[in-house]
């Protein structure tokens, strides 16, 4: 028992079992606290909220892993929107086909990763810092989707957009389906990957990094890139959810995305960071979002107990109380 | 390690316990509205509290962090899944709800909107102000208070903003038509949403025609700042200025009498109807034509596109302002 228990744990990580901890604990509070929460039509509509907001929190992952930062990253998926909603209209809006919808995602994704490029390209080759590259970004996507669109929204999308928004197949809602595929793919690139090797390393110390022979430019383009192609999706993804784009849509998210991968134990200042416990603490956060709404309690409040509980995290996480700890233990 | 499990734990347990004492047990009315913590949505919220325990209903308010529509989708979504039989929102953004209240009705739950009339996937939406009510109501207002004859000028919130134009259109129509002796100067002035630039168009207006004796201002700075020149100028009494503003922002200037006063609707009035509706629709009963709705008054609704367009305006003036302010709006 002890083995097999050992084996799960270092396959997943102390700080993921941290996590998973806390989320039974979460489950288990609101599984008592209201008679809704454990229901089919509950867990689907967190099943259906929470892909949005993981792919954005990928999006930012990366970059944070390589000791950086994408503060552009809902502008860039609002900007991928209003691209694939732009093409939709040209070909018709509601009425448009199957070809007008793969063109329309193709010009999104390709928008996004142009978008994601050229932070990544500054910051690698001007040395910019990245909060300052990518906010410079977001104020320019915003700015310029704003006067695309003069502030209003652009609606009207074919109905087997639907499917991707708000159908489930066998029981598991569409978009969460999207989510874990990405999530997988995602989790591969970091950890079994040159490219992953490169990012982490250059996140630990670019400086070495470098003189280690690894070419950290290239990786910084491709990181930020990979990044935009990520937001893109959840653009589209926002697009088939809320069936129109406007700029300013999930700007909200923006910061619960910085959130979630603090909450994951990625490292605030590079060089380590995993997708598995931020998936984990993804789940917890929206557990905690949906569940506050069931049982009625203020929107202000919801925030308060994620900033309460990311506090907690990181002094749990902190050597000093571990030590104190190993004291009580050995008393 | 062990022993941090449990510190997590019991601090997870603290802070849901911390949340539990603001809940309600089983809602059957949840109305997502556009931002919470705000004076309007916070007089709302009482009015729904209010009327909800008049009707022995359950009813909650859901206001997001901000106004992002992302966030009523979500907060709408939570309600579906709680199994409530109403749903009431004020929309950010029309369009983005359409899809999510289309589930909600998918699930036989009624939705109710208000300030969203172009919605599509609604039982009803209503509407406190009609836009032609609203503007004659202050075009009569200026003319009760300068007379038959007499000139004033125009202020919006911008060129661009619709619901103010039209606002000012209604107004305009119906001093030409009504009252022939009151003219207008020049074109309107797209300075309502500024307080300084308010005040120094008003004072070259001012200068510019001695015989002004009326200011009709849409945005919400439009009025303060007209009336702050009148103030300046000395011509209380000699100058009206009516138009929409802020109960508590106008309120010194009301009792100075430099502000003569203006119209708006009770956000906690929108409260109490949208319970009021909501129990009815929950019950099954039907809106009819010329029905007698408690807080809308004799309706006359609009069966195409599903919206009661009512006019339920309070008027802001010397006796009911301070009342106003003191509820925070």
């Amino acid at each position: 028992m002890k083995t097999s228990l050992g084996t799960i744990r270092s396959g997943l990580g102390t700080d993921t079992s941290s996590l998973i901890a806390l989320l039974i604990v979460v489950v288990l509070g609101f599984s008592i606290a209201s008679p809704q929460f454990m229901t089919a039509a509950n867990l689907g509509s967190m099943g259906f909220q929470m892909p949005l907001l993981g792919l954005l929190t990928l999006a930012m992952l990366a970059p944070i892993i390589s000791g950086g930062f994408n503060l552009a990253v809902t502008y860039t998926a609002n900007m991928s929107g209003l691209t694939l909603a732009w093409v939709l209209l040209q070909f018709g809006g509601k009425d448009a086909g199957v070809g007008a919808l793969v063109l329309g995602c193709l010009a999104a994704i390709a928008v996004g990763m142009l978008a994601g490029a050229i932070i990544g390209f500054v910051v690698a080759y001007v040395g910019a810092h990245p909060i300052l590259v990518s906010l410079a970004m977001m104020i320019f996507l915003r700015g310029l989707g704003e006067f695309l669109t003069r502030g209003g929204d652009i609606s009207g999308v074919p109905d087997y957009m639907r499917v991707l928004g708000h159908e489930t197949l066998i029981g598991i809602p569409v978009p969460l389906l999207l989510f874990g595929a990405v999530a997988i793919v995602w989790h591969i690139l970091l950890r079994r990957t040159q490219h992953g090797f490169s990012v982490t390393m250059t996140g630990s110390n670019q400086m070495a990094a470098e003189y280690s022979g690894l070419h950290t430019k290239r990786t910084l383009v491709l990181l930020y890139t990979l990044s935009g192609l990520l937001c893109a999706i959840a653009g589209i993804l926002m697009l088939a959810r809320f069936n129109s784009v406007r700029v300013g849509h999930g700007e909200a998210l923006l910061l619960v995305t910085v959130l979630a991968c603090f909450l994951g134990g990625v490292d605030p200042f590079g060089g380590y960071g995993r997708v598995v416990p931020v998936v984990v603490s993804l789940v917890i956060l929206q557990i905690l979002s949906s569940g506050l709404n069931l049982i009625g309690a203020n929107q202000h409040m919801a925030t308060a107990v994620w900033g309460l509980f990311l506090i907690a995290v990181m002094v749990l996480r902190s050597e000093q109380v571990k030590m104190v700890l190993g004291f009580f233990k050995k008393s | 390690m062990k022993k941090s499990f449990l510190l997590l734990a019991a601090s997870a347990i603290a802070t849901l316990g911390m949340t539990f004492t603001a809940s309600a047990e089983g809602a059957t009315i949840g109305v997502v509205v556009k931002i919470g913590g705000i004076p309007w949505f916070n007089a709302m919220e009482d009015g729904i509290k209010k009327r909800a325990a008049e009707l022995g209903v359950e009813a909650e308010m859901i206001g997001p962090v901000s106004a992002d529509p992302a966030l009523q989708v979500q907060a709408i979504e939570d309600l579906i899944a709680k199994g409530v039989k109403v749903i009431g929102v004020v929309p950010n953004d029309e369009s983005a709800l359409e899809p999510v209240l289309k589930k909600a009705r998918d699930a036989g739950i009624k939705v109710i909107a208000h300030e969203g009339p172009n919605l599509n996937n609604v039982d009803w939406d209503f509407e406190l102000a009609s836009t032609k009510g609203l503007g004659e109501a202050h075009a009569k207002l200026l003319a009760k208070t300068i007379g038959d004859t007499g000139k004033y000028a125009v202020y919006v919130g911008s060129l661009t903003v619709p619901l103010h134009n039209a606002w000012a259109d209604a107004a305009i129509a119906w001093l030409k038509a009504e009252k022939p002796g009151i003219q207008m100067i020049g074109e309107r002035y797209g300075v309502g949403e500024n307080v300084d630039a308010a005040r120094s168009t008003a004072l070259d207006l001012i200068a510019a025609n001695p015989d002004l004796t009326g200011f009709l201002a849409f945005g919400s700075q439009g009025p303060i700042g007209a009336a702050r020149a009148v103030e300046e100028r000395r011509k209380i009494g000699d100058i009206a200025v009516v138009g929409i503003f802020s109960p508590g922002q106008g309120q010194k200037l009301v009792h100075e009498g430099a502000l003569t006063g203006g119209y708006m609707w009770s956000p906690a009035q929108a409260g109490e109807v949208f319970v009021t509706l909501g129990k009815m629709l929950a019950e099954g009963e039907e809106v009819k034509d010329g029905a007698d709705i408690p807080g809308l008054g004799v309706v006359h609704p609009n069966f195409e596109t599903r919206d009661i367009i009512t006019d339920n305006i309070l008027e802001i003036n010397k006796d009911s302002i301070d009342a106003l302010a003191d509820q925070g709006l």
